[in-house]
């Protein structure tokens, strides 16, 4: 049971870790989706930094999670967290539904769709199946191990950068002009 | 030594984690370069043209029927309330608008869009330009559409002169030329490339279009 626990508990953590890194990559297509959820008039500053605030945010809880373990206050955290991509995910499929959700930033293609709601629910579940209490031996780690986790779970955020960054179109091209 | 169950999960599950990624991107690789070889290109094919079409017209929610060729050269702008690339380029028009540039031009901001979208952006809640919601995704496809900001420039033929993305409003003016001055053969509009409008320029930019914190002023 312990092992199920703690893999859950680390996917999760791995997700949000994934999710925050790529977000980072583009934040100004982010902050597009962010401002789909504010109802009123926000300036594209305020906007983007509400997204790179979100994108650093679940980066920092994924790799809290990852390497601080004994903490189990860290679990409801990521729930919570889970719970909120529920929520995002429930009112982009009722009012949004068809736009993208840019969840994984350019990592993703997905949209505000019935599947996607239903991934959010899973991912929540399994940040519920991490909830319980797992004994103190199996969580104990000394200072290397966790820069080593930490090292680990930046460079799976670094990797997630990169590959979204790739990924991205960037700007195009100059206008072409026909001429007769 | 004894290695605690955490430390052993959690190194399995950065594995698959690099591993999955690793999928992803080779995924992803995969289809840009089946892209690269088989997508069309941005916009409609230059020298062809420009087909007919309808939309809904924002300001009175009328359906509207455009037919490039009508003798009114046109300036076709697909753009969506929530990209900020778009954004720009609404506001680069409402400056070459304002100054007089577009005079002539019958200049149209199409969007896939519901009315409810223009909202959320000052610039497309400020502008003066004509804005509509294309009713058939053919007709998206049929301008090549597939992403936007997109300008598509008509002449009074019906013929199009120039498309592609656009941002600054020294774009903005290249396809405007392209629409009212056709260039004699084997000549072509050079491009003169300006420092794009910064995000903090945005609200400057839209004051100076017409918004206001009270509303539109027409």
């Amino acid at each position: 049971m312990d092992v199920l626990i703690l893999c859950a508990k680390t996917a999760v953590a791995c997700l949000l870790i994934v999710a925050g890194g790529a977000k980072l990559s583009d934040p100004a297509s982010f902050a597009s989706t962010v401002r789909l959820f504010i109802p009123f008039r926000v300036p594209w500053p305020w906007l983007s930094a509400i997204a790179v605030a979100v994108s650093l945010g679940e980066l920092a809880a994924g790799l809290a999670s990852l390497t601080l373990p004994a903490i189990t206050a860290l679990n409801a955290v990521v729930f919570a967290i889970a719970c909120a991509f529920v929520a995002v995910s429930a009112v982009g499929y009722a009012f949004h539904r068809g736009r993208s959700c840019r969840c994984f930033g350019a990592l993703s293609q997905r949209k505000f769709d019935a599947a996607g709601l239903l991934r959010s629910v899973v991912i929540a579940g399994i940040a519920a199946v991490a909830l319980p209490h797992v004994g103190a031996p199996a969580l104990r780690l000394d200072a290397t191990a966790r820069v080593l986790l930490l090292a680990a779970g930046g460079l799976l955020a670094v990797a997630a950068f990169t590959a979204a960054r790739a990924r991205g179109t960037g700007r195009e091209p100059e206008p072409e002009v026909v001429t007769q | 030594m004894k290695i605690p169950l955490y430390l052993a999960v959690a190194q399995w599950t950065l594995l698959f984690a690099f591993g999955l990624l690793l999928i992803v991107v080779y995924r992803q690789l995969g289809r840009m370069l089946h892209k690269s070889d088989t997508a069309a290109p941005l916009g409609p094919a230059l020298g062809s043209t420009a087909v007919s079409l309808e939309y809904s017209r924002f300001a009175d929610d009328t359906v509207q029927y455009l037919t490039p060729g009508d003798g009114q050269p046109t300036l076709l702008a697909f753009v969506e309330p929530t990209c900020l690339s778009c954004e720009k380029l609404v506001l680069a028009l409402g400056t070459a608008e304002h100054a007089g540039e577009l005079s002539g031009l019958r200049v149209l901001l199409l969007t896939s869009s519901p009315k409810s979208y223009l909202k959320v952006s000052d610039a497309f809640r400020a502008t003066r330009l004509e804005c509509g919601r294309i009713l058939a995704q053919a007709t998206m496809e049929a301008y090549g559409a597939t992403s936007t900001p997109l300008l598509v420039a008509i002449d009074r033929d019906g013929v199009v002169r120039a498309a592609g993305p656009a941002i600054q409003l020294a774009e903005v003016r290249t396809f405007s030329r392209a629409c009212l001055l056709p260039p004699a053969a084997g000549e072509s509009i050079p491009i003169t490339a300006t420092a794009p409008l910064d995000e903090n320029d945005l609200e400057a930019a839209t004051q100076a279009a017409g918004a206001t914190e009270e509303g539109i002023v027409r």
